[in-house]
């Protein structure tokens, strides 16, 4: 997968849409601020151009035209700041620090008028002298209207360094959401082509992203053991199967033959073929048992169930066959033993385990089977024997598939018990334990001991 | 009897109604759901041997019509799938029995033959007789012929299950489902020595031997 084009980024994408919000909000913000400004400038001026008003009209009503004339001439002297200008009625001149009024038409009255001041801004009003006399009143807005100016320039200059900062800081971000997300993409790339093995890069820091990566790189290995484990069953049924047809096809062959030939024993031959028949298929069922739990990963339907009861019922069927066969069977069931996991095929793991204990047990020996909880908390199925055991050496080789040693070639068996038992164990989360026995002792031992050790609950 | 085998694979069937009819038994065959429910529905069968998977219209949902319609002949399922979840699925669409492929046809035979006879006694029975055997089902006694016989619990209940099926072949297998409810081969023959158990319980001291073993199948309780 190719890493996508910086703007095209989630992070990136995220970062522009902040922004643009950001920047449409502080934009909202300025122009308020910028409109009540000037709306307070325009206000606080009229108010001032009206109090000079109220003071002209006083100095009218105190001393006529002429002493509005030296109130002018006072303020043009006094105020540099000061805008004003005294007209006769048809607009001329008499006093004032303006040649000519501003308002238009000239002789108009109590217009409110926005002009330039040799470059200054201004705003004035005209008003009519009872006498007829016209007196235009102005203030300079320039020094204030400028302030305000300048703080909008400095808002938007603010603004365009904030967005500069943002889309830099998107980028940075998009860059490092991309670098992480190129371990994940290429690991998916490389599965996708075919790499089974192939795993996200992990950088330790414990966030989302490695979490995903972790939680991919768990599904890759899940996927990965399901694969092998189908590969595996494929390969060991096509081989487990092979030797008993072969064998199978060979003796059917032979009888054939000697039938021909007018000597054997046609009933005996179909017999022996049925009997290989029914040892196949038995071989069979075990071994798609087997490739079925270890591809599962987990046993089917679990549920807890009373541990003692159930090796209680296993060994109660086993019981009579070691009596029959003269070796002591003892069983030590703990009441109370919870466990949880799939009771059919638990039974079964047990079924195999004491099977086996009774098959290599000699008359005169024992077998004990016990069902304990461990201090761990774990629950034990254990079957120990007195049997001749099993070296230490191949203790470890005896519970693979159809490994069957030297000296039990003679029993009847394919070699899957102890198989199934490791299935067992590991669908359920737990082990198989395989230890030597009680030691040797009238010549019997040194025996073994197997368990099935379960997660407890 | 009268069977019916709803089976997709005719050479399968053919080979069923070989053996079952070698065991005196009479077929009728189906090659698919939909042929089989129509058969099934004009009823006179005995038993229903019906096959899991199978063009138009699988097996559980031929039983399951057959079932809504008030039908209660006995089914025998057969399946290539043997997990436990298939086969609680199985019997709770209305099948009596699973039997999983590839059986032996002995197993078949068997199974059959049980179910016809379970549907011969249907009422809830509180004594089971057979010849001199005698078995209180509320007491927890056997007797034969007045002698009391003295019985574990698990014995008991194979006693049980071969009374019910007395005159009939039951194998292995069955019993270790029926009467263990386990659904697993034991490597060794634990089921011969539980019957030889109770075999000289019941048998011994009296001159005719009532539980036989059947050469190839299993074993009968014969009155």
């Amino acid at each position: 997968m190719r890493a996508p084009a910086l703007f095209r980024t989630t992070p990136f994408r995220m970062t522009l849409l902040f922004l643009a919000l950001f920047a449409a909000g502080a934009g909202a913000f300025l122009i308020y601020i910028y409109l009540a400004t000037a709306g307070e400038v325009n206000r606080r001026a009229r108010a001032e151009i009206n109090r000079e008003v109220q003071t002209v009209n006083r100095a009218y009503v105190r001393g006529g035209v002429n002493a509005v004339n030296q109130l002018v001439i006072e303020r043009s002297i006094t105020d540099p700041l000061y805008v004003g200008l005294l007209m006769r009625p048809d607009g001329r001149k008499i006093s004032g620090t303006l040649e000519t009024t501003p308002a238009e038409p000239a002789t108009g009255v109590d217009d409110w008028v926005s002009f330039s001041l040799s470059g200054r801004e201004s705003v004035g009003r005209q008003i009519r002298l009872p006498s007829g006399e016209l007196l235009f009143v102005g203030v300079d807005v320039e020094d204030q209207r400028g302030y305000v100016l300048r703080v909008a320039r400095a808002s938007w200059g603010a603004g365009a360094l904030v967005l500069l900062l943002g889309l830099a800081g998107g980028v940075l971000i998009s860059r490092r959401a991309s670098n992480y997300m190129a371990g994940l993409s290429g690991a998916v790339s490389a599965v996708r082509a075919g790499d089974l093995q192939a795993r996200a890069p992990l950088r330790g820091t414990g966030d989302e992203y490695d979490e995903l990566a972790g939680g991919m790189n768990d599904m890759l290995d899940r996927i990965e053991k399901l694969m092998g484990g189908v590969r595996h069953a494929g390969d060991a049924i096509a081989h487990d199967l092979r030797t008993p047809l072969t064998r199978l096809r060979s003796r059917l062959e032979v009888a054939l033959l000697e039938v021909e030939a007018g000597r054997g024993d046609p009933q005996g031959a179909l017999e022996q073929a049925l009997q290989d028949a029914d040892d196949l298929l038995k071989t069979f069922g075990a071994v798609l048992a087997i490739s079925r739990l270890q591809a599962a990963g987990q046993a089917p339907d679990p549920a807890p169930f009373d541990a003692g009861e159930l090796a209680a019922g296993v060994a109660e069927l086993y019981e009579p066959v070691c009596e029959d066969k003269g070796v002591e069977f003892l069983a030590e069931l703990d009441p109370d033993l919870v466990a949880t996991g799939n009771k059919a095929f638990v039974a079964q793991a047990l079924a195999n385990l004491i099977d086996n204990a009774v098959k290599y047990t000699p008359p005169g020996g024992a077998v004990r089977v016990r069902a304990r909880r461990r201090s761990s908390g774990e629950v034990e199925f254990s079957v120990t024997d007195t049997g001749p055991g099993v070296p230490e050496a191949d203790r470890a080789r005896i519970a693979q598939r159809f490994v069957r040693l030297e000296n039990s070639r003679s029993e009847p068996g394919v070699g899957l018990g102890l198989s199934l038992v490791a299935a067992v164990a590991e669908a359920h989360g737990g082990r198989l334990e395989i230890t030597e026995g009680p030691g040797e002792a009238n010549g019997f031992g040194p025996g073994l001991r197997t368990a099935l050790v379960l997660a407890g609950s | 009897m009268r069977l019916l085998i709803v089976e997709d694979d005719e050479e399968a069937s053919a080979t069923m109604c070989r053996g079952l009819g070698e065991a005196g038994h009479q077929c009728v065959t189906a090659p698919d759901g939909a042929s089989g429910l129509r058969a099934a529905q004009k009823g006179g069968f005995d038993v229903l041997v019906v096959d899991r998977m199978m063009p138009r219209m699988d097996g559980v949902t031929m039983v399951e019509e057959l079932r809504r319609d008030g039908d209660n002949t006995p089914v025998l399922f057969l399946s290539a799938l043997g997990e436990i979840e298939d086969r609680v699925a199985g019997l709770k669409a209305g099948g009596d029995d699973y039997l999983v492929k590839p059986y032996a046809l002995a197993e078949l035979v068997a199974r059959v033959e049980a179910l016809a006879r379970r549907r011969e006694t249907g009422s809830v029975q509180t004594q089971l007789r057979v010849g001199e055997l005698e078995m209180d089902l509320i007491g927890r006694t056997v007797h034969r012929a007045g002698k009391d016989i003295d019985l574990q619990p698990r014995e008991f209940q194979l006693l049980e299950f071969l009374m019910r099926h007395a005159g009939q072949s039951v194998t292995r297998t069955m019993l270790l489902e029926k009467v263990w409810e386990y659904h697993f081969d034991p490597q060794t023959n634990v089921i011969d020595v539980h019957i030889s158990r109770l075999r000289s319980k019941i048998d011994k001291g009296f001159a005719k031997p009532m539980l036989q073993t059947v050469r190839g199948a299993g074993y009968r309780l014969e009155a």
